[in-house]
């Protein structure tokens, strides 16, 4: 597995102001703080927070300045004829495009560009509704969503726009609700495969973390409203959630472990990760699988998107398994196992107690992978959450269930203990290995 | 024309073929249709107004009022047969599942959705602008019985809003 570095910016800032007093001191020669500061493109850090800030700062004065502009337009947009009106639309439009376009290619402006472009896709969002509106034309209110989704694809594929791609998350996934509710659900199911087509290999392209990460996100959250839609079975959304959840996180592996587009390991395995954990805390009460046994077969379709999620997930954690380690072996095979239990809970409903049970040994296993990965990978934060997550589930079974207060005193003194004796030890495992490694 | 001009062209293209196709069949309709004028149903007069926009409702929106209306025609797409009397109002006659050839004169299909409790044929909103929305709201609790609604008809049954009439006052938007 290629050695993963730390390239946050907080660290690679406090890199940057401790390399020169490290030089001075002999600890480190030239030649090795030169390649650290080559390695962490250290000289690139005033460059690029600028660049956020301008980013930032460009985009939201462009939307208040288009905001106002569209703002002052609507208050003579009633004294205005048909015709004029629909001038006006195009050539607002056009405006906000041409000007996009020559500040990011033509010029030395490219992000105001690149905020101008973007604007001109929430002005073709609103010229949709205008024009619907001047010549009466009504019809299903997701329509024009879907319709804007379409418009502002072809633009954040041309013009290479990360915000561009956030916003057809956005409105296609606005679009995909209503339109499912309204009786298509079985059209519906190719929403998911569509969305992941349309986006990820332009976060790919442009390696946008935000756009790889909100798509997934978008995709985690179009699996649940296609079972709730017409499935009356309501427990069975615990398999899309996990479905969703459990691509996501391999999909995180596979860029870790192979390496490929490594940005984009991290986001995605912790947002499928708290998906999952989520999931799993949410579906360990035991109140959460009081619904009927019947299971509508015409109603299924549902399974086709989640089955191609899990498909996908296997296969990319298929390709993940030959670069990792032992450790990273263990902790990978409990996440699969814990996304199986997940998907296996709601059949089990039959058997008295057995999916609530599923559900909380599901949690448990993936705080163990937590816990598991914060102790062989060093990482406070995924240890710290681990631990966390099994104080919660704890205190929460202890709430939901009725026992002696008694009981649960004692229940609440031995984890409030262990929970410190493990951290005290975490902490001076971390130290060791720290003194060791010096 | 680098390759970057040329997508970007091609993608503001594509967003005004899309704003070019929000109204075209509307437009198609208003310049080729037959004028129908319906008489609008009482609406509820505390829920006339969503917005800014009256959201009309017609005799020929319940599926009842055809006479060969039946369960066969709920959640598909229907060609409601209006007809003309000699008062000059039209009235429902019989739904269709496909567009009925060789109409009388005095008979005209409108393309609509059976959607289970209603039939709607895309003309149920009509866009105001805010200034005439208690004027309109106004007119329209008192004058219910007197307010029709001009709309259009093309030859393949598309509905187009033209004007709305209420008493003696038109508005055209």
């Amino acid at each position: 597995m290629a050695p993963e570095y730390n390239r946050s910016v907080k660290f690679r800032a406090a890199l940057k102001r401790e390399i020169p007093a490290w030089t001075e001191q002999g600890i480190l020669a030239e030649d090795r703080a030169a390649r650290l500061r080559s390695l962490y493109e250290l000289d690139d850090l005033g460059k690029e927070s600028s660049r956020l800030l301008s980013a930032a700062l460009f985009t939201l004065g462009s939307m208040m300045v288009g905001g106002g502009v569209i703002s002052f337009v609507a208050a003579h947009w009633d004294e205005i004829s048909r015709g004029p009106k629909v001038v006006l639309l195009f050539a607002a439009l056009l405006v906000f495009h041409i000007a996009g376009y020559w500040l990011r290619y033509r010029s030395a402006w490219p992000r105001l560009g690149h905020a101008l472009i973007f604007c001109g896709c929430l002005v073709f969002g609103a010229n949709i509704g205008l024009l619907a509106q001047a010549y009466q034309v009504s019809g299903a209110w997701y329509g024009m969503f879907g319709v804007w989704a379409l418009g502002s694809l072809a633009m954040a594929w041309a013009a290479r726009s990360w915000i561009t791609g956030l916003l057809v998350i956005v409105t296609s996934f606005t679009w995909f609700a209503g339109f499912a509710e309204d009786s298509h659900e079985r059209l519906a199911i190719v929403y998911p495969p569509l969305l992941a087509a349309a986006l990820l290999p332009l976060a790919w392209t442009i390696r946008s973390r935000a756009l790889n990460t909100l798509t997934y996100f978008g995709l985690i959250c179009s699996l649940p409203v296609l079972t709730l839609i017409r499935f009356d079975n309501v427990r069975y959304v615990l398999i899309a959630v996990a479905a969703g959840g459990f691509a996501a996180w391999a999909a995180g592996e596979f860029h870790r472990a192979t390496g490929i587009r490594k940005e984009f390991g991290a986001p995605a395995s912790n947002l499928g990760l708290a998906t999952l954990a989520s999931a799993a805390y949410l579906w360990s009460f035991h109140w959460a699988w009081r619904w009927s046994d019947n299971i509508d077969w015409n109603h299924l379709y549902w399974l086709i998107p989640a089955g191609f999620a899990v498909a996908i997930g296997v296969a990319l954690l298929a390709k993940a398994w030959a670069r990792m380690d032992e450790s990273q072996r263990r902790s990978a095979a409990g996440v699969a196992a814990a996304s199986l239990l997940l998907c296996l809970s709601p059949p089990l409903n039959r058997f008295g107690a057995w999916p609530t049970l599923a559900a909380n040994a599901a949690a448990l296993v993936i705080a163990a992978a937590l816990i598991g990965k914060g102790i062989v990978e060093e990482r406070r934060l995924a240890f710290w959450a681990g631990s966390l997550f099994v104080a919660t589930l704890i205190v929460s079974r202890f709430f939901e269930y009725e026992s002696s207060l008694l009981l649960k005193s004692a229940a609440f003194i031995v984890c409030g203990a262990v929970t410190m004796i493990v951290g005290v030890a975490y902490e001076k495992f971390l130290h060791r290995r720290e003194a060791t490694a010096q | 024309m680098n390759r970057h001009t040329l997508y970007f062209a091609l993608a503001v293209a594509a967003q005004f073929l899309i704003l070019a196709a929000v109204p075209a069949q509307k437009i198609y309709t208003r310049a080729t249709g037959r004028s129908v004028t319906l008489k609008m149903r009482p609406v509820d007069p505390y829920n006339v107004l969503s917005g800014y926009y009256v959201t009309l409702n017609y005799e020929i929106a319940n599926p009842d009022s055809f006479a060969n209306s039946d369960d066969s025609y709920k959640g598909e797409r229907v060609y409601a047969i209006l007809e003309r009397r000699a008062d000059g109002e039209w009235r429902p006659g019989s739904l269709s599942n496909s567009y009925p050839a060789n109409l009388p004169e005095n008979r005209i299909a409108i393309r609509g959705r059976h959607t289970y409790s209603r039939i709607e044929y895309g003309i149920e909103d009509f866009f105001i602008p805010e200034g005439k929305r208690a004027e309109i709201e106004e007119g329209l609790r008192k004058n219910h019985d007197r307010a029709r609604v001009e709309i259009k008809v093309d030859s393949k049954g598309d509905a187009a809003l033209v004007r709305l009439l209420i008493g003696n006052h038109v508005y055209d938007y």
